[in-house]
């Protein structure tokens, strides 16, 4: 870290490769397209290379990547409100040995029918619809098992908030995905 | 308090499938070299745009101009908003001059005053009564206006007067 800030670029190669994943994946859930995540990805990392030397350490580097990542990701969803692409990258071989999502989709779903691609795509289409701060905090705690506290100081509010806002986006999706889950 | 209502269980169940979405084979391993190929590309020319330098500066500011950027119907209606005070500004201000104007509440009381016809007349007079004729002529319009009596009731004509001395 020391070695980034003093401009090293080998060390930030290093600090890149150790975050690329969860960064990418936070900036994919929220968009739901794998060209838009990878750009803002890239420029994520990029900003805060160039902001490295004001990174104070009142958070921690991961804490402090991750706001850079979903601020930027935030302010290119509204200005492409309503204008959503899905590009969904593909699941893995794991997803159908799933024991969660198969008995999901064999005893749960009254849709019997349904396909692992199909219930992807409704899931994504559904996340879409809820505002940009409570994508955020669904895809952050849900999707990415981020803390309450961390998601917090990620996004620069009260642990209140996230509760309530994680709360209403749950009812959001619950509402929206209901032919898929039986509750 | 349990943190999660039982309500939501089949909802995080389903959206454990997110974390079964992954980007094309080998794509992590070229990630951190864009990335840093980006940078050196980067720290040779000029790096930050306009607005990322507005936004460490005046990050309100920022904020607004994109806000522009996302809804050029905001910028709309705000510019024909300013446009319509500035209009209602000019008319009132063009209002208020011709009622304040204080030859013409003189003219008018003075008409008053001596009746009916000569008020109706005053209204039609011109308010401007200095013998110069308006126009936008260049030639005429600094011209004395001629009266009944042939001699233009102005400030700019004085009579002159001889006395020689000793009488």
């Amino acid at each position: 870290m020391r070695q980034a800030r003093r401009g090293e670029l080998s060390a930030y190669d290093e600090l890149v490769r150790r975050y690329q994943e969860r960064i990418y994946a936070t900036v994919y859930h929220m968009t739901g397209n794998h060209e838009d995540a990878n750009d803002l990805t890239q420029e994520s990392f990029i900003k805060a290379y160039s902001a490295l030397k004001s990174f104070k350490g009142g958070s921690s580097f991961y804490t402090w990547l991750y706001r850079i990542a979903v601020n930027k990701t935030i302010n290119f969803l509204k200005q492409r409100r309503n204008k959503h692409h899905l590009s969904l990258d593909d699941l893995d071989f794991n997803a159908e040995h799933d024991p969660d999502l198969m008995a999901l989709i064999s005893e749960k779903t009254p849709h019997r029918e349904v396909n692992l691609g199909e219930l992807q795509k409704k899931l994504n289409e559904a996340l879409m619809k809820l505002s940009e701060p409570h994508r955020t905090v669904v895809v952050l705690h849900d999707v990415q098992g981020v803390s309450h506290e961390e998601i917090a100081e990620i996004v620069g509010c009260n642990i209140g908030t996230v509760r309530s806002r994680l709360f209403y986006a749950r009812q959001q999706l619950q509402g929206y995905l209901a032919d898929y889950i039986k509750t | 308090m349990s943190e999660i209502p039982d309500d939501f269980k089949n909802l995080r169940r389903l959206l454990k499938l997110k974390q079964h979405e992954v980007p094309p084979p080998g794509y992590f391993n070229m990630l951190a070299g864009d990335v840093i190929s980006r940078i050196r590309a980067g720290e040779s020319g000029g790096q930050h745009t306009t607005l990322e330098r507005l936004d460490e500066q005046w990050p309100r500011l920022a904020a607004l101009l994109r806000l522009f950027e996302a809804r050029p119907g905001v910028i709309g209606g705000l510019a024909t908003s300013v446009c319509v005070v500035l209009l209602g500004a000019v008319v009132l201000v063009d209002r208020t001059d011709e009622a304040d104007s204080p030859m013409a509440t003189m003219q008018m009381a003075q008409a008053a005053s001596a009746g009916p016809d000569l008020a109706s007349a005053v209204q039609l007079a011109p308010a401007d009564n200095s013998g110069i004729m308006v126009s936008t002529n260049p030639v005429s319009s600094l011209q004395p206006a001629t009266t009944l009596f042939g001699a233009p009731e102005s400030s700019l004509f004085q009579t002159a007067a001889f006395t020689p001395a000793g009488h």
